[in-house]
Order: C-alpha cells, then structure tokens, then sequence
C-alpha cells in the first residue's frame, strides 16, 4: 500500500470530490482514460501555455513553476473548487519539503479566463499537511466509503462503475 | 463502452501502418484511409490483416487491442495491450471468490440463469415456458459447474428445436454444430459468437478483472480467456440467436451469403460484410439503463456487466448478471 511520499496530486484531488473515489482509485480503477472528459482535460492541458514545461516531482507533477517561486496549474472546469485548492496547496508542500521557497499558487481557468492566486501560508501548510494524513487514512481502510449523492457524480469518470446495477 | 473512443472494423484484406503517430489502413481494391490513433478504441480485424512491429508498440501505447478473426469465421486470437488495467487487489478478490466454492456457484448459477432467460426472452417465451422452469430447478439442485453445463445444454437443446420453427429450411439449425458448422444457420451463429467473444473480451480488458479467473468455466485452461466465455453466454442470444431470427423474417440473408460444401457451411466474403455491418450497427443501438438513467449502447452494456462484477469481487455488492429488461 501506498505511504506519505507517494501521495500526488491526484489522490488530494479525489479526497475533497469524493473518498470513494479516492479509495477505488488507489485499487487500481482507472477508468479515467475511457472518459471523454478527461480527454478534454488533457486537450486543455495540451493546448494551453505549450512554452511551459511540467515538473515531475516523482508522485505530484505540476504544470510549471515560475522564477518567483509560484506554482501554476491549468484547470479545464470553469469553476474553482476546494479540490483544486487542495491540490495547489499539495504541490507547494512537496516542494517545501525539497527545499524550495515556494509563494504559493496559480490556478488557471482557460475556459472563463481567470486565474485564482493562493498564497502558501503556515495555515495552508497545516491543510496540506492534515490532506495527506486523510488521504492515507482514506486509502487504508478496509472497508468502501459510500457512494456520495447523485448529483455528486455527474461528470464522473467513476460513475459507470459506482452506479451500475 | 464509453463514447470516447470508438472500434474500428476491418473488413477486406488490409496492412495497418504506422504514419508518424497515426495508423493509416491499406487496401487493395480501394484507397487507403488516415485513422486518428486517439479516435480508436480497439480493431476487429474480420479479414486477412498485416501489421508490424512499429504499429504494435503505437497500438500498445494507447491501449489499443486487436482482435482476429480467420478465414473461417472464428475467433483466431487477439493482439492485447499489456495488462495495465488489472489491479492486484481486484485480482486477487476474484480468485478467491473462484476459490471458494459456494461464492463460485452462486455466481454460475445465476450466469445460467441469465442466459437462459434471455434465450427464452429472445426465441419464445411460452414455448420455452416450461423447459425454463425446469432448468431453474436444476440450477437449484446442481452442486458443480459440470452439473450447471449440463442443465444449460440440456435447455438449449430444446431453445434450438423451437428457434428451428421459425426458420426458413435452407437455414434450419438442426442442432448445433461447431468447428465447423454443419450449415448456414450454424454458420451464422457461430460467426457472431466469435464477435461477440472479441467485444467482451475488450470490455474485460478495460476493467480490473483478470479475463483467464472464470466463475461457470474452468480457469485458464487451455489459455483460453475462461472470465470472458462466462460474460459472454448472457450477450450471445442478444446478438446471435436474435439477429439470425431478425435477418430470416426479414429476408435478409439469401443463399449467395454462404458458401455450402455438403458437411460444413460459412459465410461468404458478401455475407461476412452483411452480417459484421449488422452486428456493428447492432451494437451501438441504445436502450435507456434504469441505474445509469441514460442512454446506454449495447457495446457498453458488456463493459458494464464486467464492471458489476468487479463491484461485487471488490465490495460484495449483488452480482446480477444482464438481462435483458426491455
């Protein structure tokens, strides 16, 4: 089973959309890749700012750091959630913990052009740090978290899955 | 399956070729074609296909599987992907539901079950009436697997009598016959179920589940993929037995689609192109899923059968195999 260091983004991501989620996820249901949304999100990612290249951090790869020391992620929705919060802030703790000075986050949302800017404060670094333990706490349990309502799926590439009868 | 990607069906003789990062499809008689490598989801190759190294590992990096199938109308093999979508756990949770045995017979069972009663759904339901009855008894009785084959075989026989009512002569089944088929309807039926056997198996091949662990079958033998013969019984009569009845009352199928020597039959190069352009369109017809609450193609029905049995070797959720609700 996974630990602390393995923790990425994408885990962060499906703590605060759903548990369940999370929990399939790390069991190796990977249905991502047969949703036509996710397709998009990845065509987004491709086709916006090409210049940047990504920093692969091992488990966490982020869209670019910049020379000021922020991190920027590009994001398909149109509306900023918690999860893309969490993630941000994610990223910034990896790389504190390698040593680097990081400000904070930019959160890009093409589709409405906007961008979203999240300073890495101690309260930031104490949530960062709180997702990882749940996170893990998550993965671990023996036991499936529920299915969230309804209307919590739509757009799910883990709904084919979590609803079929 | 879903909708993001789509299967491409091959059939006249072709060579598939590797363009940079995109296939281009040859043929003989007519132009060649540029395929998007991402618009592909998988390849039934229903004709003599070339291919080579550079094109596998562009198939292999976007998760793309071939199937094949001969000259003969059965399923010759398949070129897979490496296995990234099975997951350890899941894989594990299966075999040990194969393991223990009562687990193992409450889901052959109600694979019988299902078959059966989409068969009797398909061909008659009051003149099947009562052999069904009779197979769920010995479904209820049946302590191995064995047993379960026998019991289905036994109301199959009598399924292929009454499907034999409503055929034309010329394509009367007479009993089923394989390897090869004694005649055209024999042909027919068996060449659909070598189809259908390929979409299942690219639909386990999505999930986690390993496609050689079978609950009604025996496990990997013979290297045959026993979980999809398992999925596979419930969708045959949705495609094969109902089709071959649809074409018939149909006119449809004429005796120019089969070739004919005096203990075998096959479809002919026209009849093959018929019958896989009926069962591709077959495929994508929907129905609306009553859990999903949208519309749901065919082909993904097969996806979310294996899906359910995923649910239920990873959290216990009740299997129940597909049948069909409308």
């Amino acid at each position: 089973m996974i630990g602390r260091e393995d923790i990425g983004g994408v885990h962060i991501k499906y703590l605060h959309h759903c548990r369940r989620q999370l929990w399939l996820y790390v069991r190796g249901i990977r249905p991502e890749h047969l949703s036509a949304a996710v397709q998009t999100g990845e065509a987004v990612h491709d086709v916006s700012y090409p210049r940047h290249s990504p920093v692969d951090l091992g488990a966490a790869r982020l869209d670019f750091l910049d020379g000021q020391q922020w991190v920027h992620e590009v994001k398909s929705s149109s509306r900023p959630t918690d999860a893309d919060r969490a993630q941000a802030y994610h990223y910034c703790h990896q790389l504190q913990r390698l040593g680097v000075e990081v400000q904070g986050a930019v959160l890009h949302y093409p589709a409405t052009r906007r961008t979203h800017r999240y300073p890495y404060t101690p309260e930031a670094a104490a949530q960062a740090e709180e997702d990882i333990t749940a996170a893990l706490a998550t993965a671990h349990a023996p036991v499936y978290p529920e299915r969230l309502p309804r209307t919590g799926c739509r757009g799910c590439s883990f709904a084919d899955y979590c609803w079929t009868e | 399956m879903p909708a993001a990607t789509r299967t491409y069906w091959l059939t006249s003789p072709c060579r598939i070729r590797r363009k940079d990062e995109s296939l281009v499809i040859e043929r003989d008689a007519a132009p060649s074609v540029h395929i998007p490598v991402t618009d592909v989801r998988d390849i039934v190759a229903c004709a003599e296909t070339d291919l080579n190294t550079s094109v596998v590992s562009l198939l292999n990096r976007h998760r793309i599987s071939v199937h094949l199938l001969s000259y003969y109308g059965d399923y010759a093999g398949s070129l897979l992907t490496a296995d990234t979508s099975t997951s350890g756990e899941t894989v594990l949770a299966q075999a040990a539901l194969a393991r223990d045995p009562q687990a193992s017979m409450a889901i052959a069972r109600s694979i019988v079950d299902a078959c059966a009663f989409n068969v009797r759904r398909v061909i008659d339901r009051k003149l099947l009436a009562r052999p069904y009855t009779v197979l769920q008894e010995s479904i209820r009785e049946a302590t191995t697997p064995l047993h379960l084959m026998g019991a289905e075989g036994t109301f199959r026989r009598s399924a292929w009598e009454v499907i034999d009512t409503k055929l034309p002569d010329w394509l009367q089944l007479n009993g089923r016959s394989r390897r090869p088929p004694k005649n055209a309807g024999n042909a027919f039926i068996s060449y659909v179920n070598g189809i259908i056997y390929a979409r299942v198996l690219t639909a386990v091949r999505l999930t986690p589940l390993h496609s050689g662990i079978a609950f009604l079958h025996s496990s990997m033998e013979r290297q045959r993929h026993s979980l999809v013969l398992d999925l596979a019984e419930m969708f045959k009569p949705l495609f094969a037995e109902r089709l071959l009845l649809r074409m018939a009352s149909r006119n449809q199928l004429k005796h120019h689609h089969f070739d004919r020597d005096t203990n075998q039959a096959m479809l002919s190069d026209t009849g093959r192109k018929l019958v896989v352009q009926t069962v591709r369109d077959e495929l994508a017809v929907t129905v609306t899923h009553r859990a999903l609450g949208r519309p749901v193609a065919y082909d993904e029905l097969l996806y979310l059968d294996a899906l359910a049995l995923t649910r239920h070797c990873l959290e216990g959720t009740l299997y129940k195999p597909f049948r069909i609700w409308w």
